[in-house]
């Protein structure tokens, strides 16, 4: 591959930590996604690459990279890095089962010690977007002041977290709208009781990563993105996505 | 075809599946599984051969049809569960091992029906039944490295790697001591 086809590569780096799925598993899916976006924006087809990376420090690494101009990661991601990484929203997802928005809950065990925020002191918060603490504390729980020596641990194995808070260890656990709607199938989910829930936030977003794509080739593929909802239902449906609007996030996210 | 051949066709159609990476050839050879397992139910509906590589053939089509992997992987742990229950110890504690490795590697919760914790519970299930088998202590070390406990899964991988050295030359020898080398230089498995 020449210098001059490697320079006209933009990547996208999809990055999801905490949520199911390999490189290898996901890898075919995000290539796809990337042909069919490049379509739907008039790009030569080998003009736009994906890559796939199941871990926050993986994708930071790739999003260092400049060919990195894009990043799709879930709102969590966006919260905790947009600034550092100069990330400028240019659609949010719709994601199969879930919509563009999601509500945020807090979870503890029915009947134990936490009843409100101040009642946590001590306590760990167990969740998926554990590694973004930023969002945990500013946007899910931001009407829900945290005392100081609350820990926050991020974990991939929700279903282990939420047996520890029914067994009444000092843990508490927030969960997305997904893993929140299916509390009823747990066996133990009478011992389970809601603390508080979030207002309604993205779920994911693609931004632009530090202005490496030009504002007219970025407003192209926002053109793109939202045109793509009804014409590639089969590879969106493969990244659990029916497609993306334009992006309407709250106003707490720290400006690059 | 008899109960043998039709249970050794599918493990034919599982060890191409496991190398192949054309999805039309890896559709095939799930529907060919398929096809064998239902013929082996019928003729012996009880059989805990029948009942195990109906499992592995319901794994080969969740991995040829991803996006309706977990009906059939849930299908899969139901099998297996049936087939332990027939008999435990058939393919070297196969239905505690192979439960072990979905559980471990499915979507979690509410996801799918993978379950760190119950997969660890299953490994240690397979490796009581039968602790000399590498392919059981390699589940293990996956349940182990899953469920956060890096160390126990390192000793485990270094005691598969034991045992498998001590087998005689084969395929499957080279393909655990490959497995079990793999993580080991990572040094840290994934979880």
């Amino acid at each position: 591959m020449s210098t001059l086809t490697l320079a006209a590569i933009t990547t996208l780096v999809f990055c999801a930590p905490g949520y199911p799925g390999g490189s290898g598993d996901a890898q075919p899916f995000v290539d796809q996604f990337a042909k069919a976006a490049a379509a739907s924006a008039g790009w030569k087809s080998n003009s736009l690459g994906a890559i796939y990376d199941p871990s926050e420090q993986g994708g930071l690494a790739k999003l260092g990279d400049k060919d990195s101009a894009l990043a799709f990661v879930p709102y969590a991601f966006y919260v905790q890095h947009a600034a550092a990484l100069h990330l400028v929203p240019l659609v949010q997802a719709d994601v199969v089962g879930v919509g563009t928005q999601e509500r945020w809950t807090l979870v503890g065990k029915a009947g134990g010690a936490v009843t409100s925020a101040s009642s946590m002191t001590g306590y760990t918060i167990l969740s998926v977007a554990g590694y973004a603490p930023e969002f945990v504390k500013h946007s899910a729980l931001a009407a829900w002041v945290l005392p100081a020596d609350v820990k926050i641990e991020s974990t991939g194995q929700i279903l282990s977290g939420l047996r520890r808070v029914a067994s009444g260890e000092p843990v508490v656990a927030l969960l997305d709208q997904t893993q929140a709607a299916g509390l009823s199938t747990l066996p133990f989910a009478a011992q389970i009781k809601t603390l508080t829930q979030s207002a309604a936030l993205p779920v994911a977003v693609i931004a632009v990563v530090d202005a490496r794509l030009s504002e007219p080739r970025a407003k192209a593929l926002q053109t793109a993105l939202i045109k793509m909802n009804s014409a590639n239902a089969e590879t969106l449906a493969s990244l659990r996505l029916k497609g993306f609007v334009l992006p309407q996030l709250p106003d707490d996210v720290r400006k690059p | 075809m008899t109960v043998e051949q039709l249970a050794a066709a599918i493990a034919a159609d599982a060890r191409r599946s496991d190398v192949e990476t054309d999805s039309t050839t890896r559709n095939q050879l799930a529907a060919d599984a398929l096809r064998d397992a239902q013929a082996c139910l019928e003729r012996a509906p009880q059989a805990a051969a029948c009942l195990y590589y109906h499992a592995i053939a319901l794994g080969l089509r969740a991995r040829a049809h991803p996006l309706q992997a977990n009906e059939a992987l849930k299908s899969m742990l139901e099998a297996l569960g049936a087939a332990e229950a027939a008999d435990p110890e058939f393919d070297q504690a196969g239905p505690a091992r192979v439960k072990a490795l979905v559980l471990v590697k499915a979507p979690a919760w509410p996801l799918g029906p993978g379950d760190a914790e119950a997969g660890l519970m299953s490994a240690r299930h397979a490796v009581a039944l039968r602790p000399q088998y590498p392919p059981n202590v390699l589940a293990l070390a996956e349940a182990l490295a899953k469920t956060g406990d890096t160390h126990g899964a390192l000793e485990a991988f270094r005691h598969a790697q034991e045992l498998s050295q001590a087998l005689p030359p084969s395929r499957d020898r080279e393909d655990w001591l490959r497995e079990a080398e793999q993580m080991l230089g990572r040094g840290s498995p994934a979880h």
